[in-house]
């Protein structure tokens, strides 16, 4: 798989230099047969066109699809270029690890806005360029230097009916309280959203959450400690509360369809207080498209790529354009939907760019 | 000539291009990280001193290596009878369990892990049986905490344990054991006497690869602890990934590494190190 990656650029490397003359015709040739491709396949004019896409760095699974049907085909119709993915995870020390390796193969990233604030200021990224990207077409104060919101996921919580039917859990405070509705949780591990569900369970008004009083967050998770399981990734959520580990379940909002889809509903997703969570598309320094990667970008903020996100995979628009034409089967599910819009609160990125690794360092801390 | 020959054995002409390869490719990086440990973010011992300055990092290296201990006890103890009593049986059934214990070596971590949380897991069969023929009321918490960590971690390690155990075991004259016997030794004398110190080799050599392996656990811990039970590798893995304190990540990393190597250092104090990995003990 490596060596493929690796023949693969060594060829459209070579093609380029082939073309620039500072490779000679013989050499380029003899590099084409040792990687074992036909010679006639790769003229010059062939490589330069396959390196003539957008490459996009996203998490594998069905959003491979689904961001290719969304914005990939629409991309295409209005640029001619394609769209090739990488499907590893762009963590945050992996993008830093590309960018200082400078060996960079994505194009834009699939990740958190609060990357933009720690990884921006530090030279690892290329900033956003508002000519062609709207900062219209995102809610407010997520449009930032070094990266956009594309998308909002919710750190929202399912409920077993079978357990609470009678008189429903409705907020974090009830999901934190174990005395009146016993039973297991589940939290996320990296600190993100279990903070902020643990200081509106306590008591803080959704928009004082920041600057986020740790100690206070803190004192709150380890209250229910010993009923709580941790978890590391959506499909690990989503097990837990699947298997019947949780009777509560704090899960990404785009999961719930899917969770009561497969408990036949016996799970119930409660998006009261639901945190947006602003998911953006942030470019790595040095990137191989160059600025084409911002009409991809632009591409994606387009209401009908929006909307097809949302049906494909559960994630809810940012551009508020978008909000009034969410279809009413996902009424329930999308947080900025006119039946939630008002119930939710929202992520602060620049806290968590600059506080994020302290925060989930102490998190972890307070929970092993 | 003839002093070169002496002093330079002419095998190490035929491996020197290895070994420059393995010396720049290997040390070169383990360098790296050392290096690392002493520049990022700032130049000094920081990282180092947050040793003594952090509980949490304490009790991260204290949690590991408590379990790497109870799982090398636990492994090494189950594959010392495994391993006894594969030799002491017949041809036949030891090929039975040597394809058992080499078929469950093969299988990936990740389906072990997963097996055991439908095994044991709080609606697994376990506690599902349990709970039908009414012995519990409540599921047992065998999954999602340390002791989870601990039952999936003996698990895998138990064929690393045997392998080595069998090794040894099989190269020991069994007549020597008639010959203890016929002297008036008892059954356990025998044992204690004779054939315990016999395969010690083989047993450090399994408690070393068993302890070693075990420190660098991180699938196991990580989904069958719950995200209670942190281990060192997940912590780095966090460091490097999520937080971007890789300072702290790789003086971790060499804490392992050294402490490791100090380990085996302790060892060969007691012990002719050679003799565990096979070489005589002339």
């Amino acid at each position: 798989m490596h060596d493929k990656q690796f023949m693969k650029e060594t060829l459209q490397d070579s093609a380029k230099a082939y073309q620039e003359g500072r490779l000679d015709r013989r050499t380029f040739l003899a590099l084409c047969g040792a990687s074992g491709i036909a010679l006639t396949a790769v003229m010059a004019g062939d490589a330069e066109a396959a390196a003539d896409h957008v490459v996009m760095w996203n998490w594998g699974g069905q959003s491979e699809e689904c961001h290719s049907s969304a914005i990939g085909d629409a991309f295409t119709a209005n640029t001619g270029k394609g769209l090739k993915f990488d499907t590893s995870g762009p963590l945050e020390g992996k993008i830093k690890e590309m960018v200082d390796s400078g060996n960079v193969t994505a194009d834009v990233a699939d990740g958190d806005l609060f990357n933009a604030v720690s990884l921006g200021p530090t030279g690892h990224l290329e900033p956003i360029d508002y000519s062609v990207v709207s900062r219209d077409k995102t809610l407010p104060g997520y449009a930032l230097e070094f990266g956009v919101s594309i998308i909002l996921y919710g750190y929202a919580f399912v409920y077993d009916t079978k357990a609470y039917g009678d008189n429903p859990p409705q907020n974090w405070a009830d999901f934190f309280d174990t005395a009146k509705f016993p039973g297991m949780r589940s939290l996320y591990k990296w600190a993100n959203g279990s903070l902020e569900a643990a200081l509106m369970a306590d008591g803080v008004a959704g928009d004082a959450l920041y600057p986020l009083d740790m100690d206070r967050a803190l004192t709150k998770i380890q209250s229910i400690k010993e009923d709580s399981l941790y978890w590391g990734s959506g499909s690990e959520a989503h097990s837990m509360v699947v298997n019947g580990e949780v009777s509560m379940g704090m899960i990404w909002q785009n999961r719930g369809r899917n969770i009561e889809n497969d408990t036949d509903g016996r799970y119930k997703l409660v998006n009261n207080q639901a945190m947006a969570m602003p998911g953006a598309y942030i470019v790595p320094k040095g990137n191989p498209a160059g600025s084409s990667v911002m009409q991809f970008i632009a591409t994606a903020q387009e209401v009908p790529a929006q909307l097809a996100l949302l049906d494909c995979l559960g994630m809810t628009p940012s551009n508020p354009e978008a909000f009034g034409q969410i279809p009413e089967d996902q009424q329930d599910y999308a947080i900025t939907s006119a039946k939630n819009i008002d119930k939710i609160v929202y992520n602060d990125p620049e806290w968590w760019g600059k506080n994020g690794g302290d925060a989930v360092n102490a998190f972890l801390d307070a929970i092993s | 000539m003839q002093t070169f020959n002496r002093s330079i054995h002419p095998g190490w002409l035929i491996i020197a291009p290895l070994l420059v390869l393995v010396v720049t490719l290997y040390l070169g990086p383990i360098m790296n990280i050392l290096w690392l440990s002493f520049t990022d973010p700032e130049p000094g011992l920081g990282n180092y001193a947050k040793l003594g300055e952090s509980d949490a990092l304490l009790r991260i290296v204290w949690t590991t290596v408590r379990i790497c201990i109870v799982t090398t006890l636990f492994s090494v103890g189950l594959g010392y009878s495994i391993a006894y009593a594969m030799v002491h049986c017949d041809q036949r059934q030891k090929n039975y369990m040597l394809t058992l214990l080499l078929v469950s070596f093969w299988i990936s971590i990740l389906v072990r892990t997963f097996s055991w949380l439908m095994l044991l897991g709080r609606k697994g069969l376990v506690n599902g049986t349990l709970e039908n023929i009414g012995l519990i009321a409540e599921p047992i918490a065998f999954m999602r905490n340390e002791l989870g960590v601990l039952i999936g971690m003996i698990h895998y390690m138990i064929p690393y344990a045997v392998l080595p155990l069998l090794v040894s075991m099989q190269s020991i004259d069994t007549r020597i054991m008639d010959a203890s016997r016929n002297l008036g030794a008892s059954g356990s004398q025998s044992f204690l006497r004779i054939y315990l110190p016999l395969t010690l080799p083989g047993l450090v050599a399994s408690t070393l690869l068993v302890f070693i392996l075990s420190l660098g656990f991180y699938v196991t811990p990580a989904v069958l602890g719950g995200g209670k039970v942190l281990m060192v590798a997940e912590y780095i893995s966090v460091q490097l990934l999520v937080t971007l304190k890789w300072g702290t990540a790789a003086m971790l990393a060499a804490l392992m590494l050294f402490g490791v190597l100090a380990m085996l250092w302790l060892m060969s104090k007691f012990m002719k190190l050679s003799t565990v990995f096979g070489g005589t003990t002339r």
